[in-house]
C-alpha cells in the first residue's frame, strides 16, 4: 500500500484520525508532519499515547517529510499523513512531490478565520492557498470522518 | 511568576462539571475550559494583562473527554504560573486533546459506564429493583468524580510535564483491564436480562423476539454506517406500538 490519506487537521492525531479513518483504512503507520512537535519529546509522547501500540507513529519535520515522502509511498503498509496547517501541506505538495489528494479534516476557529463548514474555519489567505493547490492538480475535499460526504473545495472556499 | 500554595482546585472542579454546557462547533469545550481554569489563574502576576491573556488562551478551541478535561485545565494553569511561553501553553493544550479523548473513551465510555450499568442490570434481573439503580448511581459517580478530581490535581501537580501523570501504572492498568472487565459483566448480564425481560411473554413470542434481536444484530453490522442501535430501537418501538394498537 502507501499513504492512503493526506489530512490537514490542527488537532493532528486524535480519535477521528486513529479510529475514524485508521480502522476502515487499516492504517499501520501515521506520519505527523509538524516542525514544533518534531523538536519536542514531551509533545511526541503525548501524541503517541493516543495511538494503539500496533500502529507506528513517525514524527517528521517538513523538510524530513519532503525527503521521505517517496519512501512512505512505497511502504507495503497503509499509512496516514497528518499536518496541522495549510502552509505545511503547500510546502509538501510543492514541485510535484506526489501529493495528489488532500483531506481537510479539521481546521478550527482562530482570529482571522471564518466558518466554511462546521469543522473547517479558513482565513481568505488559506482559502486562496487551497485553490492554488487545486489548480496544480491536487484534489482537495473536506471530510471529517469517512461516514460523512466529502465536500468539494468549491463548496467551502 | 509565583505558584499559589493552596490553589482553588475545588472551585475549578465545580466549574468543570459545566464544561460541556457551552459546547459549540467554533470552540467545542473551549469556553467551558476557560471558565474552569479562571480560578486557578486569577492571581497571575502583572497588572491584569497576564491574567486576561491566559484566560483568552484557556478559552481557545479544545475537545477531549469531559471527565479528563481537568488534566488540561490543571496543567495549563500550572504552566501559566511557571512562566511557560504562551505558544508552548497552546501547543500543550492541542497535544492533550488526542490522548485525553482516547484514554477517556477507553476508561469511561467503553469501560466504567458499561461495566457499572451491566452490574445494575444484573441486580435488577436478580430482583434488587430500585436498589440496583441507586447503587449504580452512587458507584458510577464515585468513580466519575474521583477521575475528574485526580485529573485536575495531576494536571496541576505536573504542569508542562503532564505526560508523566498519564504514564502512571494504575491508570495504564485500569485502561487495559476496563474493556475485558466490561465484556465479562456484559456477558453475564445479557442472559440474565433476557430471561428477566421475556419472563412475562408466551413461548412463541419469545421466539419472535429472538428472531428480531438476531435480525437487528445482523442489520446493524451490515448497515453500520447508516443505522445506529438507537434508530433501530426507535423503529422497533414504533412497530410494537402499531401492532399493539391493531391487536386491540
Amino acid at each position: 500500500m502507501s499513504i492512503a490519506l493526506y489530512r490537514v487537521d490542527d488537532r493532528l492525531i486524535h480519535g477521528q484520525v486513529v479510529v475514524g479513518w485508521g480502522k476502515p483504512l487499516n492504517a499501520r503507520f501515521i506520519v505527523l508532519v509538524d516542525d514544533s512537535v518534531r523538536s519536542s519529546d514531551q509533545e511526541q509522547e503525548l501524541y503517541r499515547m493516543g495511538v494503539p501500540p500496533d500502529i507506528e507513529v513517525v514524527f517528521a519535520s517538513t523538510a524530513e517529510a519532503r525527503q521521505r515522502l517517496s519512501e512512505w509511498e512505497r511502504d507495503p503498509r497503509t499509512g496516514i499523513l497528518v499536518f496541522g496547517d495549510i502552509d505545511t501541506l503547500a510546502a509538501l505538495a510543492a514541485n510535484g512531490h506526489g501529493v495528489s489528494r488532500v483531506n481537510v479534516g479539521g481546521l478550527h476557529h482562530r482570529p482571522g478565520r471564518s466558518e466554511r463548514l462546521r469543522y473547517v474555519y479558513l482565513s481568505d489567505g488559506e482559502a486562496v492557498k487551497l485553490k492554488a493547490l487545486a489548480a496544480q492538480g491536487v484534489e482537495v475535499t473536506a471530510q471529517d470522518v469517512p461516514t460523512t460526504r466529502p465536500v468539494p473545495l468549491e463548496d467551502f472556499t | 511568576m509565583t505558584t499559589p500554595a493552596r490553589p482553588p482546585l475545588g472551585r475549578s472542579l465545580l466549574r468543570l462539571f459545566t464544561v460541556q454546557g457551552s459546547w459549540n462547533y467554533e470552540r467545542m469545550q473551549g469556553i467551558g475550559m476557560g471558565v474552569a481554569e479562571q480560578p486557578l489563574i486569577r492571581d497571575l502576576d502583572g497588572n491584569g494583562t497576564a491574567y486576561h491573556a491566559a484566560v483568552a488562551r484557556a478559552a481557545h478551541f479544545f475537545n477531549a473527554h469531559p471527565y479528563l478535561c481537568g488534566l488540561a485545565v490543571g496543567a495549563t494553569a500550572r504552566a501559566e504560573h511557571d512562566g511557560v511561553p504562551p505558544q508552548q501553553v497552546e501547543r500543550l493544550r492541542t497535544a492533550l486533546c488526542g490522548p485525553l479523548g482516547a484514554l477517556g473513551d477507553r476508561l469511561v465510555w467503553a469501560g466504567w459506564l458499561p461495566l457499572t450499568s451491566g452490574l445494575a442490570l444484573i441486580g435488577v434481573a436478580l430482583g434488587l429493583g430500585l436498589w440496583a439503580i441507586f447503587g449504580f448511581l452512587i458507584v458510577y459517580n464515585i468513580g466519575h468524580v474521583a477521575l475528574r478530581w485526580w485529573a485536575l490535581r495531576a494536571g496541576w501537580a505536573y504542569g508542562g510535564q503532564v505526560a508523566t501523570a498519564l504514564r502512571e501504572p494504575v491508570l495504564q492498568r485500569a485502561a487495559t483491564l476496563s474493556a475485558p472487565a466490561m465484556a465479562l459483566v456484559a456477558g453475564v448480564a445479557l442472559p440474565l436480562v433476557v430471561h428477566y425481560l421475556t419472563g412475562g411473554f408466551l413461548s412463541w413470542t419469545r421466539a419472535v423476539l429472538a428472531v428480531v434481536a438476531a435480525g437487528g444484530f445482523v442489520l446493524l453490522r451490515w448497515q453500520r454506517a447508516r443505522l445506529t442501535g438507537l434508530r433501530f430501537g426507535l423503529v422497533l418501538l414504533a412497530l410494537a406500538a402499531l401492532i399493539g394498537w391493531f391487536w386491540q
